[in-house]
């Protein structure tokens, strides 16, 4: 079984959760004998809320608890620690029919997340395998492809909104991606995009997977703390994710 | 291992009298081998043993084992008779041959431990927690179905295999438990015991500590009859050699 993995990323704000549920809830109902796996990794949490998925624990609770059982000098191989994140592992994942969630949880350390990272890194290496699609909710910023955390990935997508900052970042995050992580294509999706709007025409940004408007719907849909399944299908959101994935996966395309 | 001895009678006695169902080892009684990283899906499990907040007991204990064969024990319901959640236990008794035990090195408990984590059995997915001394596992829907269900005898026979495997195991005994006619806490009670008594011989065997005042083990070296021997045993041979 080959493993199709998605990663959104881009700057805070524009969008990057909502459209990651967004493509969530379109993979589960288009397929739904495959397996999704949708990963939380960015420590503002929010795809927990997005997708109404509560695992008991997060990737930084094992992590904490592992890291507290060595400083009480409990006497513990590494063997006895890998087996108990592994035990936990399992308390990680919810799942509902062909939906499972994961999530990195909330890192206390102000500013430092590349433990968690790193081990987010290595149990998407284990457990991978298990499903047809993987689609990570990224951090803001180029800090989880510095790590490498999401090296081998299918489709690299970039979210912006119009501003020229977010452009920007968008560009900036490309640019250390080319030289870091493999991935088979790249986009972006221009959201929460105004009227009289033209995508910038640069080499510096990969091609335009989808242009979204405002949504109501789905500012409305969040204000109310529903999750994504409860939007009405045709909302701007899903319609341009469901656009950016149709984009994606047409062959031949670059 | 006469260390154990006690914890082990304590343990039987726990126990029916006679067992359910067991079976003596053999190769072709082994269980299919899984994928080391597969995820058994909650929608693709039948039930969990120790799940739903259920007692789920580990301990792996060095001891004499009085039969003649490696063997599988089953007290309670095997895995096709049950249909939910439940209580559960799964001890494994090894016996070291003689010459391993004279001159024990600190490695060989936990290799032989760490066994039990590298099992993957198709459709019984296991996981260990050290610390508290769990074991729960997920049984998969498609193991219980067909003309030959999955049966703790398969599972205590791939078992058996693995630990027969290292060199210094001469007879393994593998116990799995199950049903609410336990005394579950007794039982993990006892397999933190068999914890301590592990930990205490591997840490005289690694640090051989000489002033049992200041050392942490001493609790259970007191309690324990031999322990303390075989920490002396261990010290004296340690001097005679760098000598
Ligand atoms: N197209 C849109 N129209 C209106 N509001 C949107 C749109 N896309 C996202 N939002 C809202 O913008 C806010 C930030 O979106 P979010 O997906 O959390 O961004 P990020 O994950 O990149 O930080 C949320 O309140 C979300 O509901
Ligand atoms: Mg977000």
């Amino acid at each position: 079984m080959r493993t199709v993995t998605f990663a959104f990323t881009g700057k805070g704000g524009v969008g990057k959760t909502s459209l990651s549920a967004a493509l969530i809830r379109l993979l589960s109902e288009r397929y739904p004998d495959k397996r999704i796996l949708a990963v939380d990794a960015d420590p503002a949490i929010g795809l927990a809320t997005a997708l109404d998925m509560k695992p008991p624990m997060t990737l930084d609770d094992v992590r904490l608890r592992i890291a507290a059982s060595i400083d009480k000098g409990e006497t513990a191989d590494a063997i006895d620690l890998l087996s108990e994140a592994k035990f936990h592992l399992l308390d990680c994942i919810a799942e509902r029919s062909n939906l499972s969630f994961l999530a990195i949880g909330r890192p206390e350390a102000a500013g430092c997340y590349c433990k968690v990272n790193a081990y987010l890194k290595q149990v998407l290496e284990t457990i991978s395998g298990n499903f047809d699609y993987v689609v990570i909710d990224g951090e803001a910023g180029i800090e989880q492809i510095n790590r490498r955390v999401m090296e081998n990935i299918t489709y690299l997508v970039l979210v912006s909104d119009g501003s020229r900052k977010g452009i920007q970042v968008v560009s900036a995050i490309h640019h250390v991606a080319v030289n870091l992580v493999k991935w088979e294509k790249a986009g972006v999706i221009f959201n929460r995009i105004r009227s009289g709007f033209d995508p910038p025409a640069t080499q510096e940004i990969p091609p335009v997977l989808a242009v979204i408007g405002d949504d109501d719907a789905q500012a409305q849909n969040d204000m109310q703390g529903q999750s994504v399944f409860s939007l009405p299908d045709d909302a701007p959101v899903l319609r341009g994710a469901a656009q950016a994935l149709d984009a994606l996966l047409q062959e031949n395309g670059s | 291992m006469k260390l154990f001895h006690d914890v082990l009678q304590q343990m039987r006695a726990l126990l029916p009298e006679q067992p359910a169902l067991s079976a003596a080892y053999r190769s072709d009684l082994c269980a299919e081998s899984g994928d080391k990283n597969a995820i058994l899906f909650r929608s693709d499990t039948a039930y969990e043993l120790g799940g739903s907040g259920k007692p789920g007991v580990s301990s792996v204990l060095f001891g004499e084992i009085d039969a003649s064969q490696d063997e599988v024990l089953v007290y309670g319901k095997d895995l096709c008779e049950l249909t939910q959640d439940t209580a559960f236990a799964h001890l494994t008794i090894v016996q070291l041959k003689e010459h391993s035990e004279e001159d024990l090195r600190y490695e060989q408990l936990k290799e032989i431990g760490f066994r039990l984590f590298q099992l993957y059995p198709e459709g019984y997915h296991i996981r260990v927690s050290p610390s508290a001394g769990r074991e729960q596992v997920r049984v998969a829907k498609s193991a219980l179905q067909g003309a030959f269900p999955l049966s703790f005898i398969n599972i205590g026979c791939s078992l058996i295999r693995l630990l027969r495997e290292h060199e210094d195991v001469a007879r393994v005994q593998t116990v799995f438990i199950t049903g609410e006619n336990v005394d579950y806490a007794a039982l993990a009670a006892l397999a933190r015991k068999a914890k301590s008594i592990t930990e205490a011989v591997q840490h005289t065997l690694q640090f051989g500590e000489l002033d049992c005042a200041s050392c942490k083990m001493k609790p259970i070296c007191d309690e324990v009859e031999g322990l303390r021997e075989l920490h002396m045993k261990k010290e004296k041979e340690k001097q005679n050699h760098g000598a």
